[in-house]
Parts: C-alpha cells; sequence; structure tokens
C-alpha cells in the first residue's frame, strides 16, 4: 500500500508544475555552480601550483650566499585548493592563500579571494554548498507544505483513510514519494558535480578523497531528509496551507538566515580576537621580554653563550669550534617560535570558542551543522585554514634552523662575507602540504557532525510516533 | 437479519457542545438510509463516526458487526466513502486514480476491469485518461462511485452527494445509487435534497441540532409532506 502510494506522489510531484519549475531552476542553478565552481577551482589551482613551483625555483635558483641572506630571502607557502572546495568554497574566500616564510618573522597569510575581487563577493557565491543548502529546502518546503493540509483541506484524505490506510502509513507514503521525486533532481544534479569535480582532479581517485566525496554526499542527504520529513510532519501537525508554509518558511528564515548570524555575532562578543598589530605586538615583546617578563631577550643570550663556553670549557666565543652567531640565532628562532606558537594556539582556541558557539547551536538547527561538516569535508573550515598556518610555520622554522645550522656549522665567528655553495639550498626539499585526514576533518566538527546525525536520528525514529500522536483530520 | 451498518447510542461532545445526541440506527444491506438536516446538524459527525475519523463520546458505531472504534482500519474494508466535494487527485486521470484508490484497498484489477467500473459508474470513454483536475464535479462523483464498486464495499457512506450537481448530473446519480442497492450495498447518504432522498432513499431520518428527530420510510409521505414536514422541524 505504502508503495503504490509512494509512486502516486512520485507521479503527482512529476506532474505538478511547481516541481518541474523549481527543479529545472535547481538543476540550472547547481549546473551553473558546478561550472564555475571548477573553473574558479582549476584556474586557482593551476595558479597556486605556478606560484608555488616559481616561488621554490626562485628559492633554489640562488646563487651562493651567506645561509642568513638566504634566511631573510625567504620562500613562500601557497596553500593548495582542497578537491572538495570546488563544492563548498567555505572560509577560502575570505582566507589568505600564501605565506611569506622568512627567518625571525611569522608572517600571516595574504590575498584572499575577497582581497582580490570587487566588493560584490562579499554578497555570496554562487556555490553547489550554497544551492544545497539554501535552495533545496526551499524546494522541499514548497513542494511538500501542503501534502498533507492540502489533502486535508479538499477531503482526499478522508478518502485514504477510508480505504484502510493509517496515518503512519501515507505518512511514510508521502516520504517515500517524495524522497523519490527530489532525488530526480538531486542525484543527476550531485553526480554530474561529481563528475566535474574528478575530471578537474585529472581523474584521479585516493581512498582519502574518494571517502569525504562519499560523505559529503551522505551529509547531504541526511540534511534532506531532516527538511523533507520535517516539512511533512509540519504539513500533517497543521490545518491550513497558508499556516504551514508560513511556519515552515519562518523556520527556514530562522535557521538559515538569522540564526546563522545571530551565532557568529555572539561568537565574536563573547570571545574576541587580538588584531594582527596586536598580536605582532605582544609577539615581538614576549621574545624580547622573555614569556614571563623577566627573562629578556640579551640575558637569554648571555646565558646561553655562557653556557656554551662552559660545554666547549673555552673563554671566549672566537675559540668555539661552532659559531655562536648561527646558534644563537636558532636559540632566538626557537624562543620566537614557541612564543609565536603559544599566540597562535590562543588565537586558534579563540577562533575555535567563536565556531563553537555556532557549531552548537546546530543541536537546535541542521542548518548550521551540516555548514560545518560541509566546510570540514571540503577542506574550506577554519581548522583546516589553521592546518596550513601551522605547517606553513613548521616549514618556516625548519627551514630557518636549516641555514642556522648552516652558519653555525659552515662559517666561523662574525664571517659575513662568505658564501656557501649553492647546493645547500638547492637540495632542500620544497614546501609540500598534505591535507589532513577525513576522520581529523570531522574530528574538528564532532559537535556539528553528531548533531546532523541526531537530527536526522530523532526525525526518523519520531516522523510517524508523531504524526500518529498529534495529528487530526 | 444482520445488520451491516449500526449504532448504539451512539454520542458525540465537541467540550460543552453535544454534536450527536444518543443515536440508534440500523441498516440492513440493499437499504438506502438519507439523513436530512440544516448545517451543523450533526449528519457530517454521524458520517465521520461511522468512518471512525473521530472518536464516539458515548456508545458504539458497528460496521458489519465489528466495532469502529476499535477495529478503525478493519473495518474500512467493507465501506466506501464519497464526500461532498469529490476532490481526486488532479494531476492523475480518472483510471489513475481508480488503479491507486482500488490498490490501496487491497485489490488488484485489470486495466479493462477498471474501465468497466468507470464506464459502469458513467463516466465518459473520452473522459477516462484524462487528468481529474479538468473534470465536473459528477464526473468526480462517478469515479467515487467507480471506487466504490471496485472496492465491493456492503456500505456506502456519503455526505452531501447531489449538491452542485445538475439535474441531468443528479438523476444519473440517483439511478447509480439505486442499482448498488439492488446488488445489496447499503448507502447512508447526509443530504439537504429533500426530492432527491424521497426519490432513492428506504428510509429517511431527520436531524436536527444533533438528535434524529423524526424517522420515516420513503412511502409514508410524498415530496411535497415530507418537506412540509422538514421545514416545521426546523422552524420549532
Amino acid at each position: 500500500m505504502i508503495k503504490t502510494l509512494a509512486q502516486k506522489e512520485l507521479v503527482s510531484a512529476r506532474r505538478d508544475k511547481r516541481f518541474v519549475l523549481l527543479g529545472a531552476i535547481i538543476v540550472l542553478l547547481l549546473a551553473v555552480a558546478a561550472v564555475s565552481g571548477v573553473v574558479s577551482y582549476n584556474q586557482l589551482s593551476a595558479e597556486r601550483n605556478l606560484a608555488q613551483h616559481a616561488a621554490d625555483h626562485d628559492f633554489k635558483s640562488q646563487p651562493s650566499r651567506h645561509p642568513h641572506r638566504m634566511a631573510h630571502y625567504g620562500s613562500y607557502a601557497f596553500r593548495p585548493k582542497s578537491s572538495l572546495s570546488f563544492f563548498d568554497f567555505g572560509l577560502d574566500t575570505y582566507t589568505g592563500t600564501m605565506v611569506y616564510l622568512e627567518a625571525h618573522q611569522q608572517n600571516s597569510a595574504n590575498f584572499s579571494a575577497v582581497q582580490q575581487s570587487g566588493g560584490l563577493l562579499r554578497f555570496g557565491e554562487m556555490t553547489v554548498a550554497f544551492v544545497l543548502q539554501w535552495l533545496i529546502p526551499l524546494l522541499i518546503i514548497f513542494l511538500t507544505f501542503n501534502t498533507f493540509t492540502q489533502e486535508k483541506e479538499q477531503e482526499t484524505l478522508k478518502v485514504l483513510l477510508s480505504q484502510g490506510l493509517t496515518v503512519a502509513q501515507i505518512a511514510n507514503a508521502k516520504l517515500q514519494g517524495y524522497a523519490k521525486a527530489l532525488s530526480l533532481i538531486i542525484l543527476p544534479a550531485l553526480l554530474v558535480a561529481s563528475l566535474f569535480l574528478l575530471l578537474a582532479n585529472g581523474l584521479s581517485i585516493d581512498a582519502g578523497f574518494l571517502l569525504r566525496l562519499l560523505l559529503f554526499l551522505t551529509a547531504y542527504l541526511v540534511y534532506f531528509f531532516i527538511f523533507l520529513a520535517g516539512s511533512i510532519l509540519i504539513s500533517a501537525l497543521n490545518q491550513h496551507s497558508r499556516s504551514a508554509l508560513l511556519l515552515l518558511l519562518g523556520i527556514w528564515i530562522t535557521a538559515c538566515v538569522i540564526m546563522p548570524k545571530v551565532t557568529a555575532n555572539l561568537g565574536s562578543l563573547l570571545y574576541q580576537t587580538p588584531s594582527k598589530a596586536e598580536m605582532d605586538a605582544t609577539v615581538h615583546h614576549a621574545a624580547s621580554h622573555g614569556m614571563n617578563g623577566h627573562d629578556p631577550q640579551d640575558k637569554r643570550t648571555a646565558a646561553f653563550t655562557k653556557a656554551l663556553l662552559a660545554k666547549y670549557k673555552v673563554d671566549s666565543v672566537s675559540q668555539l669550534p661552532v659559531n655562536v652567531d648561527g646558534l644563537v640565532m636558532a636559540e632566538g628562532e626557537a624562543y620566537s617560535s614557541k612564543v609565536y606558537a603559544q599566540e597562535f594556539d590562543k588565537l586558534a582556541n579563540t577562533y575555535h570558542q567563536q565556531s563553537n558557539v555556532s557549531e552548537w547551536a546546530g543541536l537546535l538547527n541542521p542548518y548550521l551543522a551540516i555548514r560545518y561538516t560541509s566546510m570540514a569535508l571540503a577542506g574550506t573550515d577554519a581548522a583546516h585554514y589553521v592546518h596550513f598556518l601551522k605547517a606553513a610555520e613548521d616549514y618556516r622554522y625548519r627551514l630557518a634552523q636549516h641555514l642556522n645550522h648552516l652558519q653555525a656549522t659552515k662559517l666561523k665567528y662574525h664571517d659575513k662575507e662568505t658564501r656557501l655553495d649553492n647546493s645547500h639550498w638547492k637540495n632542500y626539499p620544497a614546501f609540500s602540504y598534505r591535507e589532513p585526514s577525513v576522520g581529523w576533518a570531522l574530528g574538528s566538527h564532532l559537535v556539528s557532525v553528531v548533531a546532523l546525525l541526531l537530527w536526522g536520528g530523532l526525525l526518523y525514529f519520531f516522523f510517524t510516533r508523531l504524526i500518529t500522536r498529534y495529528f487530526t483530520l | 437479519m444482520a445488520f451491516v451498518l449500526e449504532a448504539k447510542n451512539l454520542s458525540k461532545n465537541y467540550q460543552e457542545k453535544q454534536a450527536l445526541k444518543p443515536l440508534n440506527l440500523q441498516l440492513q444491506p440493499g437499504e438506502i438510509y438519507s439523513l436530512l438536516g440544516p448545517n451543523g446538524a450533526g449528519k457530517s459527525t454521524t458520517i465521520n463516526l461511522f468512518l471512525g475519523f473521530i472518536e464516539p463520546t458515548g456508545g458504539m458505531a458497528l460496521i458489519n458487526n465489528l466495532e469502529v472504534a476499535k477495529h478503525p482500519v478493519e473495518i474500512k474494508k467493507h465501506l466506501a466513502y464519497i464526500p461532498e466535494q469529490v476532490v481526486l487527485y488532479p494531476n492523475l486521470s480518472g483510471f489513475e486514480n481508480l488503479s491507486l484508490l482500488s490498490s490501496l484497498a487491497g485489490f488488484d484489477y485489470r486495466a479493462d476491469t477498471l474501465n468497466d467500473f468507470l464506464i459502469r459508474s458513467g463516466l465518459p470513454s473520452e473522459a477516462i485518461n484524462k487528468r481529474t483536475g479538468a473534470y465536473s464535479k459528477g464526473m468526480r462523483q462517478k469515479v467515487g462511485i467507480a471506487a466504490a464498486l471496485a472496492k465491493r464495499a456492503k456500505v456506502l457512506l456519503l455526505d452531501e452527494p447531489t449538491s452542485g450537481l445538475d439535474p441531468k448530473a443528479s438523476n444519473e446519480f440517483s439511478e447509480l445509487l439505486l442499482q448498488l442497492s439492488a446488488e445489496g450495498t447499503a448507502v447512508f447518504m447526509a443530504t439537504h435534497d429533500i426530492f432527491r432522498a424521497r426519490e432513492v432513499s428506504s428510509r429517511i431520518g431527520i436531524m436536527k441540532a444533533g438528535e434524529l428527530v423524526h424517522e420515516l420510510s420513503s412511502g409514508e409521505l410524498d415530496a411535497y409532506e415530507l418537506e412540509k414536514l422538514y421545514l416545521n422541524y426546523m422552524h420549532d
């Protein structure tokens, strides 16, 4: 019986002009978003690969130099585009893409898409995620708001009930029928978008990428189920189509428009981040005056030199078998990096606390839950951005220490003239960024993942129970 | 003889309001019973109680000797219902609507059998495969009758079936009811149409303010006298 009725819902939906029109618009928008996404992805990936290769080539092509000159010549780390960023640009548009790597200096990432574009980009972009997160729920609402109320108003529901069906059976049939109808729009669109994605990646598939893609699609299917079951539930529990539509649109506006802004503002208000200048000043102050404020740099250097002289049992730095300049610089680099790491962790923690406000709100609002889950799987969230910055800083530190080590071991004290052969940096491995695992990505947004599953699970479990309990003709 | 539809002290209250005062009623197979009364008299409440759409406050409704409140799904195998506005699924054809309804009732008819039901209920053959969104009320009602035929229902519940029908359609509908009655289907009909009720019914009840105030067999009075009796009750 459920199958027969579900088939009727499917046939009715397919013949419904609203469905055909809205479906065509959604498919068109998904196609536009997919094409613009793949174009943008290809362009940005190519630009960043080219820039990274050029930067690596420049660094490796430097002639014989003093290692400290090389430490200040520096290099660049470009953030590669995550494969799934094609679907969900997330924070990528607003976060920097390139970090200048030099000695003693932890630079922030620059050149975000917003910085390089006109102001219109700030109004949002047409991405696959935008269509999936905003527009498909609207399509679901417009298709299903009157699925029960219209049958109540026109009394066809009584005819169905008089055939011996229960309300729970009718509700399940509607859920199945509309799910099939929606899959006619969503599945081909997602498959085509996935195909674009594979083409953009040169048809290379690794397990991690495939897992992310499958989880990404699964997360959205759960999200659509939440809206579909929720809309049918509200239609069942309302007496009039108009009130069901108003309630559903109110929920959509609150969930997709108002609440994200409110929780984001609340997060910023509760957990304030320092400005770039403030953070630089803090790092500089801590590096020069000591992390505890009572251990200034000159005292640290003096103590370090004294310990070095004692270790090698000599009276002056010129008698040391190593170049104290390089060792002091390595020590200073280690200290300032430790200070920076501590301050950066505080900053990252503040970002985390800010987004936590929105993520916990995901328990009330599935839109927020899918938003963070989607960005996590696409690799375009704050956690991935911080992961890249840490990887770039780690590389910068290792490069600077490599050059300090060269200075300490290959040059004499106060030798500022000798140039080392360029093979020392020519053979140094270039910056290579590996995206974290999908487990790490989801672990960073466990609250959102749990919230999404909880919403889906609760609706699955209570859908027919609530309808049976509270339904009135 | 066994009753196919029965009310035993059946009543329904909505908070303080008594929508249906204790009602006792029995219908035998093939009987046509018309319930006359103004809007709000309790006619639709009575039908909804027999359909199991609302719970009785007191007494019981029985269909084919099964208590409706205790067997809400099983009793529906034995009855068919046609509301005042037969709104079928407008995106489906008459044939598809009938196919759906008979499938939901547990019947798996061949296409030609379904066509026969529609033809027998008086639907023009050229309309069978057209979407019902373009059907007149009379045509939709014929599909409703075809669904009742296909269901082989023992009881047919009708709520204001002739309201809005033109005289020709109304007459065709009456003929269909008489045919069904002749085949043993009991018909329980709430209506305002005194003349049609007089024409097709075996018995007629007059309901006012939730109470069955008068019951008579249709042969007792002619249409004019019935109208006079009805109006007398309404003016009391």
